[in-house]
């Protein structure tokens, strides 16, 4: 007897009895969708968590860190922007490093007519536009001209518009920025994601910045590297290049990316394993339900399995039937939990704002798995119709 | 076609062995008809199982159709029920959420058959049996002569040179049994060796032959009375 033909048997034996079917596949169906769910949001998770140290397209901050030594030499260290516009320039000419990006924050008062709000404002360089993603809603973003002349130009954010503007569009409009007048020529998307609640900023071209608040130092400098590979070099030499302008000694460091990386891998990876174990759990619970509901079936069918074997069914022929019954009915399910896993981490994804991740591994992996759940959960009762006496079985009532 | 030499079967029950079939030897001639009948508890039963291969006797030996049998191993019995061997029960024994048309295919699926082919003949056994616009129907929107039909085509489709058949008319009203009785009468004419086992002599007399058994043992053999 062919497969396919066992197949066509189980299903119609299974549709003979739907709601016992459907009851006995809802636990293999949690099982698997819990485990899907579980291994694509810890997946997931991991590689927000990473892009968001890491930063995205091989970028690595640069910071600053005093030694003591030099907190005694300046107690004001600390209030003061650690890098030059030389440091800039030096950093550019690493061959491993592409671009340097370079920006200054201050908290400053925003005005617009008689309404004032703090804000901080950050002057940024033209490199700054290219790594972070300053999505403009409505205007338009910062020209090559805006960041050589120094225009009086700036980008606000949407919680900025909403609280000095009430929501109306602000692009056109002229605010004072620590009581210089600056005019507003576009407005930042809101961002998303569920933890995402956005702040009251203003982007300057650096020339603008450096005017309104008279410096010319940067607080924060990012770098990025041709490719991934080249990250650890370029931080590295940079690191040391900093520390010899500075003629410090190991003030001026990068983070380690990959470490933390690592880090962050292990630990979302652990957490995975505890949760998904527990899912396993379930989803071992569902095979003893299918065992148990196998058990009855096989009971229930004794006249059939005593008629099929004096009709010339082998005891291999009847094992097969039901291995294969209990195999699609745990096939079934785990391919509904698989829909099942995949819409929730979607819809769990979409909140989050972070990617869901449903490999084809974890989709192969979840119906091979379910398979091996109907076979291993499905020899007790199947060998428990293989054995019956074909005499005795033609008798029961 | 069957020929059984010296065949005992014995049960355990408890400590004590009980003897259901002592030391019988029975010849069944190719084309005969033949009634076992005999007293419940007389042991006709455990004999029919042994000569349909359900069974394996404690000891003796046992030829069907020249191969010696009572040696054989479980797959190779599920062979020879499936292929040699014919059964119709009391109880009809239909699957029950079958149509008659795929009750009928179930020998020919273990037979390796392929689908196209057991359509065809589950549907020429059907017909043979005046059943063909009942094919469709599942058991229980059948008679008990209708679901009787269906066995004797489902035991005939895989071509078997014997039928068994288990008090076949156990569970029908005189006219349907008369009917039946003589359809296994036109299967005899056309060669199919026939075993009925029952206790109803009206049935018996179809027959060419009647074996009696008591207590195990055979007790006579009548020759053909010629009907």
């Amino acid at each position: 007897m062919s497969f396919f033909e066992n197949l066509m048997m189980a299903l119609s034996s299974l549709k003979a009895h739907k709601m016992r079917s459907i009851l006995t596949m809802l636990g293999i169906i949690i099982g698997v969708g819990a485990v899907i769910i579980v291994v694509a949001i810890g997946q997931g998770g991991e590689a927000m968590l990473k892009t968001q140290i890491t930063g995205s397209g091989n970028t690595m901050e640069m910071f600053y860190q005093p030694s003591d030594e030099e907190m005694r030499a300046n107690p004001n260290i600390f209030l003061e922007a650690p890098f030059k516009q030389e440091d800039i320039r030096a950093l550019e000419q690493i061959p491993e490093v592409k671009r340097v990006v370079a920006s200054s924050t201050k908290m400053s008062a925003a005005k617009f007519k008689e309404k004032s709000v703090d804000i901080s404002s950050t002057g940024i360089n033209k490199a700054y536009l290219q790594i972070n993603e300053l999505n403009v809603a409505k205007g338009r973003s910062f020209s090559a001209a805006d960041f050589l002349g120094g225009s009086r130009v700036g980008l606000i954010s949407n919680k900025l518009q909403e609280e000095l503007f009430k929501g109306k569009n602000a692009v056109g409009k002229i605010i004072l920025v620590a009581n210089q007048p600056i005019e507003i020529i576009g407005v930042l998307e809101k961002p998303t994601g569920l933890l995402a609640f956005g702040s009251m900023e203003i982007y300057l071209p650096f020339q603008t910045w450096k005017i309104i608040y008279g410096s010319s130092d940067y607080t924060q400098v990012t770098l990025q590297a041709a490719s991934a590979e080249q990250l650890q070099t370029a931080g590295k030499k940079a690191a040391n290049l900093l520390n010899k302008m500075h003629n410090t000694e190991k003030s001026y460091q990068v983070i380690n990316m990959e470490e933390i990386a690592q880090g962050i891998g292990q630990v979302t990876r652990i957490m995975t394993l505890i949760i998904g174990s527990i899912a396993g759990i379930s989803l071992f619970v569902g095979g003893i339900g299918v065992m148990n509901i196998m058990l009855v079936s096989v009971t229930e069918r004794t006249r059939e399995i005593g008629i099929r074997m004096a009709l010339g069914a082998t005891r291999g022929q009847v094992l097969t039937q039901f291995l294969i019954e209990s195999m699609t009915l745990t096939l079934i399910g785990g391919m509904i939990g698989i829909l099942l896993g995949w819409g929730v981490s979607e819809v769990v994804s979409l909140f989050a704002g972070w990617p869901s991740l449903i490999s084809w591994e974890v989709v192969v992996g979840g119906v091979l798995f379910s398979m091996v759940i109907g076979v291993v959960f499905g020899i007790l009762p199947a060998n428990k119709a293989a054995k019956l006496d074909p005499i005795e079985s033609l008798r029961y009532e | 076609m069957i020929q059984l030499e010296s065949i005992t079967r014995s049960f355990a029950l408890g400590k004590e062995q009980i003897r259901v079939l002592n030391d019988i030897s029975l010849t069944i001639a190719e084309g005969e008809f033949v009634a076992i009948m005999g007293p419940s508890g007389s042991g006709k039963s455990t004999l029919m199982n042994i000569i349909g291969c359900l069974d394996k006797p404690s000891s003796g030996e046992y030829y069907l159709g020249g191969e010696n049998v009572s040696g054989y191993s479980e797959n190779e019995l599920a062979r020879v029920r499936n292929q040699s061997i014919g059964f119709v029960f009391q109880q009809f024994h239909l699957l029950p959420r079958l149509t008659a048309l795929k009750n009928v295919e179930l020998p020919m699926i273990y037979a390796g058959v392929s689908k196209a082919e057991r359509q065809e003949r589950a549907e020429e056994a059907l017909t043979k049996m005046g059943l063909r616009d009942r094919m469709d129907h599942l058991p229980n929107a059948l008679s008990g002569g209708q679901k009787q039909r269906v066995a004797i085509a489902r035991a005939i489709v895989n071509k078997p040179k014997l039928i068994l058949a288990d008090e076949p008319t156990g569970a029908l009203d005189t006219k349907t049994s008369i009917s039946i009785m003589e359809q296994f009468q036109e299967l005899n004419s056309e060669g199919v060796t026939i075993v009925v086992v029952t206790h109803e002599p009206e049935v018996a007399e179809y027959a060419n032959r009647t074996i009696m058994v008591r207590d195990g043992r055979l007790q006579s053999a009548s020759a053909a009375d010629g009907r």
